[in-house]
Parts: structure tokens; sequence; C-alpha cells
């Protein structure tokens, strides 16, 4: 068994508390991960990745590989964050795993953010095994992502159960309408 | 594909490239050293710890702008967005830290400032005081969790203060 080496991940953090912010980066760069950019809000957090598109030898990154943002913050918050990046054109990775730090644990407020394509959540308070865990999801169990006329996001089926019935999805793989692009 | 059928569902199936990047192409489990995660979580509750310094340093903050909201009433608006503010600021963390009392105050604090027409009274300036003042209590008697006596004391008084002085 071998440990994971964060040295090249590329995290952006979005959080507008001053001692959760440094309480997270602290834990993330202590747990070895490379470069973490710590933003106050969701504009600040857009601007970055625009800055990460158009000019990233300035911004001195290439790519984010996770992002991690708070949900409640002002004035632009989480939620609409990560609609800019999974839906908006100028995004620079709309499939970027997007994960949400937030006391907002009830079930209505994790199927929204579900439907706009969260990757996953972390509640507070956290601890570092938390932190952890999310992590080794997120490298280890990505999910493909799914685009229909009403969804975009990684695949809301999490898991694969065994169904001791007939098939009676009405697409599969091989359907016509069903489009897979493996890159 | 037949290319006059409308697509109903793409699949996008990408290589795992956050995985080659952190565990290479060597096959077998991978985790996290054990070395890390034990500094983390030291470090983490290690800064923890600062938690009631950070508080007071807040709460001193908004001391500043309740003696400004006492002596220059015609910017009062202005203040009770600051204070908005760092309520905002304290109240979504005292839980994570073991001080859920400093939530519910800095919560209650966040409420009633948040900008609404109309003068602001001497009466809520009061309130604010009085929310500075149970704050402050819970950091000074490091009140953790509930409190349980103590912490039922400070609420209901604040509560009382809320009772005589909110006039909004």
């Amino acid at each position: 068994m071998s440990d994971y080496d964060f040295d090249r991940v590329n995290v952006l953090l979005a959080e507008d508390s001053p001692f959760i912010r440094s309480l997270l980066v602290n834990s993330l760069k202590v747990l070895g991960v490379g470069n973490v950019f710590a933003v106050e809000h969701g504009g600040d957090a857009i601007h970055f990745l625009q800055r990460v598109k158009n000019e990233p030898m300035r911004v001195g990154v290439q790519q984010i590989d996770i992002v991690i943002s708070n949900w409640d913050m002002h004035p632009i918050d989480g939620m609409m964050f990560l609609r800019w990046v999974r839906r908006h054109k100028d995004s620079p990775d709309r499939f970027v795993p997007f994960m949400f730090i937030t006391s907002y644990t009830e079930p209505e407020r994790v199927l929204q953010a579900r439907e706009m394509g969260v990757t996953d959540m972390l509640a507070k308070p956290f601890t570092i095994k938390h932190i952890g865990e999310k992590l080794i999801s997120i490298i280890e169990r990505p999910r493909q992502f799914v685009h229909t006329k009403d969804f975009f996001g990684p695949d809301r089926r999490r898991q694969k159960l065994d169904f001791g019935g007939p098939e009676r999805r009405i697409l599969n793989d091989k359907s016509e309408g069903v489009e897979i692009i493996r890159g | 594909m037949d290319k006059n059928k409308p697509v109903i569902v793409r699949f996008y199936r990408f290589k795992n490239r956050l995985k080659e990047k952190t565990a290479g192409l060597a096959p077998g489990n991978t985790s996290i050293s054990k070395e890390a995660m034990e500094a983390a979580q030291q470090a983490l509750s290690k800064m923890s710890e600062d938690y009631p310094d950070w508080v007071s340093s807040l709460i001193v903050k908004l001391q500043e702008q309740h003696s400004r909201c006492v002596d220059t009433p015609e910017k009062r608006h202005e203040l009770f967005e600051e204070i908005n503010r760092i309520a905002h600021d304290m109240k979504g963390q005292g839980g994570t830290f073991g001080y859920p009392l400093i939530t519910a105050f800095s919560d209650s604090l966040y409420g009633f400032t948040v900008k609404r027409p109309g003068e602001i009274t001497d009466n809520q300036i009061e309130l604010v005081k009085s929310h500075l003042d149970a704050m402050r209590a819970v950091i000074r008697g490091r009140v953790a969790g509930d409190g349980g006596e103590m912490g039922e004391k400070l609420s209901e008084s604040l509560n009382e203060a809320i009772a005589k002085y909110d006039d909004s």
C-alpha cells in the first residue's frame, strides 16, 4: 500500500470566514496538497477561474483539480458559483470536482446541491478524517457526467445495486439518443 | 449513431487523471499517509484552541461599532451593516469549535441588524450591547457546549433584553 502524493494537486477554496479559511488552507497543506488558492466568496472564485482560463501563466496554475466552497457566502454564494462552474461558457472546466463545505445538511438542501451538479458535500463541523475521506472519494470514485435537457453534473446514481428483476430502464449505452463521450 | 436522431442524454466518461496525478500508474491500494493525517489533525486542534481569541477580537470590533453608534447616530445604518457582516462571520463557526452559544447569540445579532428601512433607535443600540455582553461572558467563562446552567442563564437574560428593547 502506498501513499497519495498531493504535491501536484491544485485546490481552489472559497470561504468567507477568515478563520475557517486559514483552518482549511492549513489542513490541506499539512495533508500535502501542493497548491491551495483561497478566495473570499463565489465572485472572487469565478474571477479566479476566469484568470486560470485566460492567463494561466500569470496565475501560475494551468488547471484547478478540486474546488472546495462554502455555501453561505456574500455577495455571491456557493450555489451561484457552482452553477457558473457547471453551466457557464466561460467556465474553464465544467467537469471539475466541486465540494460544498456547509452546515446546511437538511435533505432538501443536499438535493438542491445535487441537482445543480455538486460532486460531494462536507458537513460542518468537520474533522481531518472527514476531509481525508472526501478527498479519497473524489480521487477513487469519480462518476460519469450526465447531460440531459434539465441536468448537467456527476451521475446522481452513485451505487450499482443488484436488481433482481428485468432491466426496464428505457435507455442504455446502445440506445438511440444516447451519446457517449470518452476522453 | 444516426445524425438525425436527437440526443436525449450524453454520458461523459473520462480517464481518471486525478488518480494518475496523485497515485501514479502503479496498481494497488493507495491511502493518505497516517503521519500526514495525524499532523493535520494536530494542526487543526491547535488552531481550534485559538477560536476563543478569534471571537474575542471580533467582539472588540463589534464593541467599536457599538460605541460609534452611540456617538454618531446619523451613521447608524452604515455601522449596522458592518455589525451585521461581523455577526455573519461569527455565526457559522461556533458549533464547529464547541461554542454553539456563540453561534446562537451571533445569529440573533445578525438577524436584527439585517438592513431595513426606518430609524435605528437607541433601544436597538442597547440590544447590540446586550448581545456583546452575552458573547463576552461565554468567551470569558469558556462556556463550551450548551453551557449548562450558566448557558441557560445567559440565554435567558439575553431574551429578556430582547423582549425589553426590541421595538423593530
